[in-house]
């Protein structure tokens, strides 16, 4: 009886999760654009064969890891300070909590709508600074070395916050009495830090970067807005190009292979990372 | 910021020196200048005129004006249309996922051990799934069944793309329930619906309450489905309007109106952050304990 | 009391006549909607406003105002087209994406309203890029060609072959009369397909046969043409910033005196010719170099109307069309934004060649008109091309390897496509 209560919600989870990826391992294996009327006719690896030779492919791949990677990296770092900070207890810890959180609430792509006039050359506040300070034109948007870092930037600020309150849970589970333990054997703080609150927040860090990882690999409103895969399609991702694909190309077939492509190379980063931590001994603390 | 004062937190209290104070106002200041300094320039920038965006030799008092807003809130259909469509479509999302989470929940924290484990783990490999990658397929169910440019169709997939993080929270809170309560229910003769109605849904209220502001909050936010599903100017939510309204620059420097439409987009989500912050802070939490 | 039945039914059965005529007087207009890029619906403003005047209470115009960029005015487009929920009923197309919206079933064929009387009017160039599979899907509104600009006090004759542009343009360039030889489209985006093209058609080569869909990179004309602009490069008779050009850079460094030859689209005549040009008064136009017996091309870039198969306002909506193309449009269109006529007889009119005395050299232009391959995939094609040849200018290797690899990955996307070899 109670099964068939989880019943609905369930099936529409494997419904909405499962069926893509069924349909997409399908359709790559047909031709699916407006030369074949939308319709799926089977073409045998044909899209595979292209995606392998696609150099856009494997740009895009490399540009969204690297993203991911870095995005993840600074985040983790960010959010680890900030819940370091607001572990303590001070006056208008609260509020100040609650208005750190404004950035993760605000959509992408109204956000993106913001930066790409802070970063306006040459009228956004950015530029008038570097002016001011003496500096040539940044031309932060319209670098290709140099505008990722700007989606970089953008993605931490607005994902930290969601970091910062799970590292502040694992903050807040860990018992104050190790720690005057741990000062009573004469452990220094920046000692207490690497041995007793980096190793309890191990999982909370984990699950942060599982979960970030995952996110920040399919990053697709903040550069489709901010930038549009530009410049020079230094920027664009993955999902960007997989949407491109469908939207644009009107050709279906390999914008499902392109999608099941960046799955399986998420899913081989993440098995990949995983292995890692394993072999240098830090999933230790999850055989729980 | 001293390693004294990082892990030594509840113990500081008392013990600090005025230096050490002021040096940890500094870090709460910059934290402010990060977190809500961008906002704040969006503000700004929206009452201030398009010579003044392109010229900062202008004096400071002839930088203003209202034109930004009064622009924005004329064009067709009107802005508020926007956030109305939002709230429509994210209103009728947290009712589904609500009303199938709930029962959800309930029969899975029932569950005997062996299944519990592999189906949380089916759950959190939703809940981490990078949703966009749906799209197309989600596409061709809107061809298929003519469900685009429907505000409550697209309620349907929204409802299950937050069942994941939704079925955790609610599990979590079932399974904190101590059992005489329900089988004290149970020996007074309450049906099933009856117990979750009356006894159990006012227990798990705070996690319903996180669930359902964090469900909210998704559905507002959602991007890549409501760009394929949703084409009529006047059903767009609100970030599929924002990205058309980035999109559509016909003049040069276009940046006042914007500014103002992401003022007025963000003004209802920044109230809703604010009043239901405790909420919101407590789901991700025990989303992040229980996960 | 039969008489006064006989005039009461009389009387009503007036009334009734005379309502239903006021009621079919006052019958709403026929509404029609057509999507064009921002630029294009502020130089019709006027236009509508006439032909609403013309036309009142039978059709309404209006113009739905969409982005200015090329790319975001057609995913908007699509996006209604792909939800089968489109509020327009014709589309401002470009030449480029005919194939791809025609092929999706998305457009009407205009052969019941534009027959070859209609075609015969135009100048040659303009004919092209309006069918798809022996129909006629596209009325043209304005159309440019690739033109070579040259300057007229460093040389007395364009040259007219790709040997005689590298001489001149590298005498030029030794002597120091001017710092770069030939400035043109090299980065990797769609403008440097187009200056492909014209590259291509000057040796003799082509990009694709459209009806068997077999591809013709790598030929040895389509490798001479790649050869030859990556020359350009490595012997300096270009410069290396050109792999980053795009029509403004290039024109920028002309308008500076800093080129002595430009391949640009034909608005930038009258930006050369505004007061802050070094180059004012210095200016001819040319057709792009061909080999000796080949015929010089010029990439079409045209706009045209299509009509939507769902519209419920064809006839209105044809109307429209037909307004919005007619000699009084075009020729006010020209005259007060500088968007290149259509119409064979406006080239010849009086009024028109004062006002932009290159009229004739456009029409030379429009006459060797060349069309990017009209296939529905011609976006991803492109695509292929421009990374390639980009790849080619800013890296080591011959533009043999580069032209057999853009082969193979244009095979491998048509059959990937589903495209029946």
């Amino acid at each position: 009886m109670t099964m068939l209560l989880a019943a609905p919600a369930l099936l529409l989870i494997a419904v909405v999760f499962g069926w893509p990826m069924l349909r997409y391992a399908w359709l790559s294996f047909h031709a699916d654009s407006v030369l074949t009327g939308l319709e799926p006719v089977a073409n045998g690896g044909a899209n595979w064969l292209r995606l392998a030779a696609d150099q856009r492919f494997w740009l895009d791949a490399g540009q969204t890891a690297r993203f991911a990677l870095i995005s993840v990296s600074l985040e983790l770092l960010l959010a680890l300070a900030i819940a370091l900070l607001l572990h303590q207890r001070w006056r208008g810890r609260g509020a100040v909590r609650a208005l750190t959180l404004l950035p993760w609430a605000l959509p992408t792509t109204m956000m993106a709508l913001g930066w790409r006039w802070i970063f306006n050359t040459p009228y956004g506040p950015i530029e008038v600074l570097a002016r001011s300070l003496g500096l040539n034109s940044l031309d932060l948007l319209s670098t290709p070395s140099i505008t990722w870092l700007v989606t970089v930037f953008a993605d931490v600020w607005k994902t930290t916050p969601f970091i910062t309150l799970i590292l502040l849970a694992g903050l807040q589970s860990i018992p104050d009495d190790l720690y005057s333990a741990f000062r009573l054997e004469g452990g220094t703080p920046l000692q207490a830090l690497r041995r007793v609150t980096l190793p309890l927040l191990l999982p909370y860090i984990l699950l942060s970067l599982l979960f970030r990882l995952a996110q920040a690999f399919g990053v697709f409103d903040l550069v489709q807005v901010l930038t549009g895969g530009g410049p020079a399609g230094s920027t664009e991702s993955i999902a960007l190009y997989a949407y491109l694909n469908g939207m644009r190309f009107l050709d279906f077939g390999y914008s499902a292979t392109v999608m099941l492509a960046g799955f399986l190379l998420l899913t081989a980063l993440i098995l990949a990372g995983t292995l890692l931590l394993k072999s240098v001994g830090l999933l230790r603390p999850l055989d729980r | 910021m001293t390693h004294e004062s990082l892990t030594h937190g509840p113990m500081t209290r008392g013990s600090m020196t005025p230096g050490l104070m002021t040096q940890r106002s500094l870090w709460i200041a910059l934290l402010l200048v990060w977190s809500l300094g961008p906002m704040f320039w969006q503000l700004v920038s929206s009452f201030t005129t398009a010579d003044a965006l392109v010229n900062d030799q202008l004096s400071f008092w002839s930088r203003w004006t209202l034109n930004n807003y009064r622009d924005l809130l004329s064009t067709d259909p009107p802005f508020w249309r926007y956030l109305f469509n939002s709230s429509l479509v994210a209103s009728l999302t947290t009712l589904l996922t609500l009303m199938l989470a709930i029962p959800a929940a309930y029969g899975m924290a029932k569950l005997p051990d062996r299944w519990k484990g592999s189906l949380r783990a089916a759950v959190v490999g939703a809940a981490l799934f990078p949703y966009v990658l749906l799209f197309l397929a989600l596409l061709e169910l809107a061809r298929t069944f003519a469900l685009g440019n429907n505000l409550i169709a697209i309620a349907i997939p929204y409802s299950a793309l937050s069942m994941p993080l939704a079925l955790l929270l609610l599990t979590a809170a079932f399974e904190a329930l101590p059992n005489d309560l329900e089988d004290a229910a149970k020996l007074e003769g309450l049906s099933l619906w009856q117990r979750l109605r009356w006894v159990l849904l006012p227990l798990i209220a705070p996690a319903s309450a996180s669930t359902a502001i964090l469900v909210f909050l998704f559905a507002w936010n959602e991007y890549p489905v409501a760009l394929t599903w949703l084409s009529r100017s006047d059903l767009l939510t609100l970030p599929v309007a924002m990205a058309r309204i980035a999109g559509s620059s016909t003049y040069s420097v276009p940046y006042g109106t914007y500014a103002a439409a992401t003022v007025l987009g963000a003004i209802p989500l920044l109230v809703l952050v604010l009043v239901f912050q405790r909420q919101i802070v407590s789901g991700l939490t025990n989303g992040a304990i229980k996960g | 009391m039969k008489l006064r039945r006989l005039l009461a039914g009389g009387a009503l059965a007036l009334v009734m006549a005379l309502g239903a005529l006021i009621g079919s007087a006052s019958f709403r207009a026929e509404e029609v909607s057509i999507l064009m890029p921002s630029s294009f619906t502020d130089a019709s403003a006027d236009l509508v406003k006439a032909f609403n005047r013309e036309h009142r209470g039978r059709i309404h115009l209006s113009l739905i105002r969409g982005p200015l960029n090329t790319e975001s005015i057609s995913d908007l487009a699509i996006s209604s087209l792909l939800l089968g929920d489109a509020p327009f009923d014709a589309l401002l197309m470009d030449v480029t994406w005919l194939p791809k919206y025609a092929a999706a079933g998305w457009l009407e064929p205009l052969d019941p309203w534009f027959d070859q009387g209609d075609q015969e009017q135009l100048v040659q160039g303009a004919r092209l890029g309006n069918d798809y599979d022996g129909h006629l899907y596209r009325w043209p509104l304005v159309a440019d060609v690739g033109l070579l600009y040259w300057r007229t006090d460093l040389m007395d004759q364009p040259p007219s072959t790709p040997d005689a542009l590298v001489e001149v343009a590298g005498r030029l360039v030794k002597s120091e009369a001017v710092a770069n030889g030939f400035v043109w489209q090299g980065r990797q985006y769609e403008g440097l397909s187009c200056d492909f093209l014209e590259v291509l058609q000057g040796f003799g080569g082509d990009w694709m046969d459209t009806t068997t869909n077999a591809m013709e990179l790598d030929s040895p004309e389509a490798t001479a043409a790649a050869a030859w602009l990556n020359g350009l490069i490595s012997e300096g008779v270009s410069p290396y910033a050109v792999t980053n050009y795009a029509e403004a850079e290039s024109l920028q460094a002309f308008k500076a005196g800093d080129a002595a030859l430009m391949r640009n689209w034909p608005y930038a005549w009258a930006e050369l010719q505004k007061d802050d040009s070094t180059v004012k008064g210095n200016v001819g136009i040319s057709l792009m170099v061909a080999q000796p017996g080949e015929r010089p091309g010029a990439t079409l870039g045209s706009w045209g109307l299509s009509l939507m198969r769902q519209s419920q306002h064809q006839e209105a909506a044809v109307e429209a069309i037909r307004y919005l193309t007619s000699e009084t449009a075009q020729r006010q269109r020209f005259l007060n934004n500088g968007y290149t006529p259509i119409q064979a007889d406006l080239f010849n009119d009086p009024e028109m060649l004062k006002a932009s005395p290159v009229l004739p050299d456009l029409l030379v232009g429009l006459n060797h008109a060349v069309v990017r391959p009209p296939t529905p995939l011609y976006a991803q094609l492109s695509d292929v091309v421009q990374r390639e040849l980009n790849g080619l200018f800013t890296a080591a290797g011959s533009a043999d390897e580069a032209m057999a690899t853009t082969q193979q990955r244009s095979q491998t996307l048509l059959r990937a496509a589903g495209a029946t070899p």
